[in-house]
């Protein structure tokens, strides 16, 4: 039966192309859809980590609570010990401190609070791929008292790389403190809120600004974003005897979760669409290449099958066109979402930032073969109907329909 | 006793909002190995007659036996069965599988009859497409052949298993005269040969010429019969 059912798909090519298409296309627009929505999830997650915010942070118990009131009442005093552990786990790339300093700067004429932060410009880059220089260099290792600032702030006071400003700040105990800086560049972030405020500077600046040794964060980079749970448990375990508190990025970051959830609706409900389009036009033409041989039906009944054997010839037959559909559309969608991939979408700029990035079309594993399994489904249940009603129809009725 | 018989049987269906009475209390009964025509003009019911002795049409009233078996009240399985292993048909359309060769379309009606053995299988394909002399044409496919070669290929199939009764409507409708000759023919050549009983309709005098018994009917009703032997 199985061979009988080949030979009505192989000898057939006009109605079986059609009806292959029509599958394959349905598993292409799944496989891509869903591969579109997929790497927009990563870029999104990857940009959150990658926007300053590190897979992990480690501070000081009670600093993500009440710092904004108390500054300074929750530091870490060795910063090194802690990053020490931390680099021990296999997961972690890089860990590095940051010092917050808030003050005002001032170019000599003009002058605007600003939020600075001191940092190890050499392992920054661990978690700050996404904010890039527009004038003048990067932070590195050896500076000490230079500053680079957000391309809004260095607008405001008419800053250029090369310039020098002052730092006002006070300290932890209360002092009053300027240090001088040397402006190396001007970077932009994703925020435009956060650019026209910030300024990153040597952590040894900002602890020489604020008369300390201490800093406020450890940030943690990983290998990969995947690992995020596992590593945090064990540097939970680790410093469980201590006053630190360890935060993932997906607690850090408020707004991702949500975003991801709207996403999630959103794009639920396009994929919806589509999946209602792929079944219709799968049904079409299975239900097209079945009432077709309604002849044919007539022909195998007059001639002793029983109308199961018949329907379930017809049923194997859409079967056998669905598997093959599917694994074209599987393969045709692979080469095309790397295809897309290569050449990019270009997006516009997410909301609250200023640059736009080049999506791509992931080809997710799970996705693709849920892909290939609601094609073979569609195309099964598609052809359940209209092959029961053909084999039940009279026979002397399916026969006339033969000529 | 009979091999068929067709007991006052009557046929109504609707069409749109008028009732037509295909058959109207028929009543025919058919020996073993006899070599029938069912004449009439088109639209006589000759065709609806025929469905009925073949199981693929159900009376609206009166009662069909064939080989035996009163088919009437019977469940589409049962049916199927009862062609399956007594009935073979001719169609005038020849309706031969389009995707199988000359001698897979011969072997099909084999495949649903269970415990034969291939070698037989393959031996009652060659014998019949030799009979039907199309053994050259074993590997061909149905719209490589002509109209002729069709219906024979279609009367290897009717015959490979080995039924009691075959069955034709209008088996040379759709041919020339000499390949329709040569169909018939060859049927009567089957029938004195192996006994095997042969209903045709048909509206063509020389065909009505060389059946053995005539059955004439018109408007639905059996209106003569007469015996060419």
């Amino acid at each position: 039966m199985l061979k009988f059912a080949f030979r009505n798909l192989s000898r057939h090519k006009g109605r079986t192309a059609l009806t292959l298409a029509a599958i394959a296309f349905g598993v292409v627009s799944l496989v891509l859809s869903a591969g579109f929505v997929d790497d927009i999830f990563v870029q999104l997650r990857e940009n959150t980590v990658q926007s300053g915010l590190g897979h992990a942070q480690i501070a000081k118990e009670g600093y993500f609570k009440f710092s904004a009131r108390q500054p300074y009442a929750y530091m870490i005093d060795k910063p090194e010990a802690v990053i020490a552990q931390v680099k021990r786990l296999p997961q972690v790339k890089e860990a590095m401190s940051r010092l917050n300093v808030n003050g005002t700067l001032n170019n000599g004429k003009a002058e605007l609070p600003v939020r600075g932060e001191g940092v190890e410009p050499d392992k920054e880059r661990f978690v700050g791929g996404f904010i890039s220089l527009i004038e003048g260099r990067h932070l590195n290792a050896d500076d000490v008292y230079a500053a680079e600032l957000g391309e809004g702030l260095a607008r405001s006071l008419g800053i250029k790389p090369g310039s020098r400003v002052t730092l006002l700040t006070s300290t932890p105990q209360g002092a009053v403190n300027t240090v001088e800086l040397q402006v190396v560049g001007v970077f932009r972030s994703f925020s435009i809120e956060y650019d026209a405020r910030a300024m990153r500077m040597p952590l040894a600046a900002a602890q020489a600004a604020l008369n300390t040794h201490a800093v406020h964060t450890v940030v943690v980079a990983l290998n990969d974003t995947s690992e995020t749970d596992a590593a945090i448990n064990v540097m939970r375990a680790t410093f469980s005897g201590q006053p630190l508190v360890v935060k993932s990025w997906e607690e850090l970051a408020d707004f991702y979760r949500k975003a991801v959830d709207l996403y999630r609706a959103q794009f639920g409900v396009l994929q919806l669409i589509i999946l209602v389009m792929v079944a219709l036009s799968v049904s079409n033409s299975v239900n097209i290449s079945i009432f077709e041989r309604t002849g044919e039906v007539g022909t195998l009944l007059a001639l002793g099958n029983r109308r199961r054997e018949v329907f379930r010839l017809l049923v194997l037959e859409s079967a056998v066109s669905g598997v093959l559909g599917g694994l074209i559309g599987v393969v045709l969608g692979i080469v095309l979402a790397f295809l897309i991939s290569a050449v990019g979408i270009p997006m516009p700029p997410p909301p609250n930032s200023s640059q736009g990035y080049l999506a791509a079309v992931r080809v997710v594993p799970e996705q693709v073969a849920i892909a290939m399994s609601i094609g073979l489904v569609a195309t099964i249940v598609a052809s359940l109907l209209p092959a029961s009603r053909v084999t039940r129809l009279p026979v002397v009725e399916a026969l006339r329909r033969a000529m | 006793m009979s091999i068929v018989r067709i007991e006052n049987v009557s046929k109504r269906y609707r069409l749109g909002e008028q009732e037509v009475a295909a058959l109207r209390g028929v009543s025919v009964s058919i020996e073993q190995g006899e070599f029938v025509a069912i004449a009439g003009p088109s639209g006589s019911g000759k065709t609806t007659l025929l469905n009925m002795i073949g199981c693929i049409d159900t009376p609206t009233g009166g009662r069909v036996v064939v080989d035996g078996q009163d088919v009437t009240g019977r469940s589409p399985d049962q049916l199927a069965d009862l062609r399956a292993r007594t009935l073979g048909f001719i169609f005038q359309t020849f309706n031969l599988l389009p995707v199988l060769s000359a001698e897979e379309n011969v072997e099909y009606p084999l495949v649903n009859i269970q415990h034969l053995p291939r070698e037989e299988r393959r031996r009652r394909v060659a014998y019949f497409l030799d009979m039907v002399g199309l053994t050259r044409f074993a590997k061909h496919r149905p719209n490589q052949l002509s109209g002729g070669q069709r219906q024979r290929v279609a009367i290897a199939r009717a015959l490979a298993t080995r039924p009691k009764i075959v069955l034709a409507d209008e088996p040379t409708a759709n041919l020339d005269h000499q390949s329709g000759e040569g169909i018939l023919q060859l049927m009567k050549e089957i029938n004195h040969h192996s006994g095997t009983t042969f209903i045709f309709s048909t509206h063509d005098a020389r065909v009505i010429a060389m059946a053995d018994r005539v059955v004439r009917v018109s408007d639905g009703e059996v209106v003569g019969e007469e015996s060419n032997r």
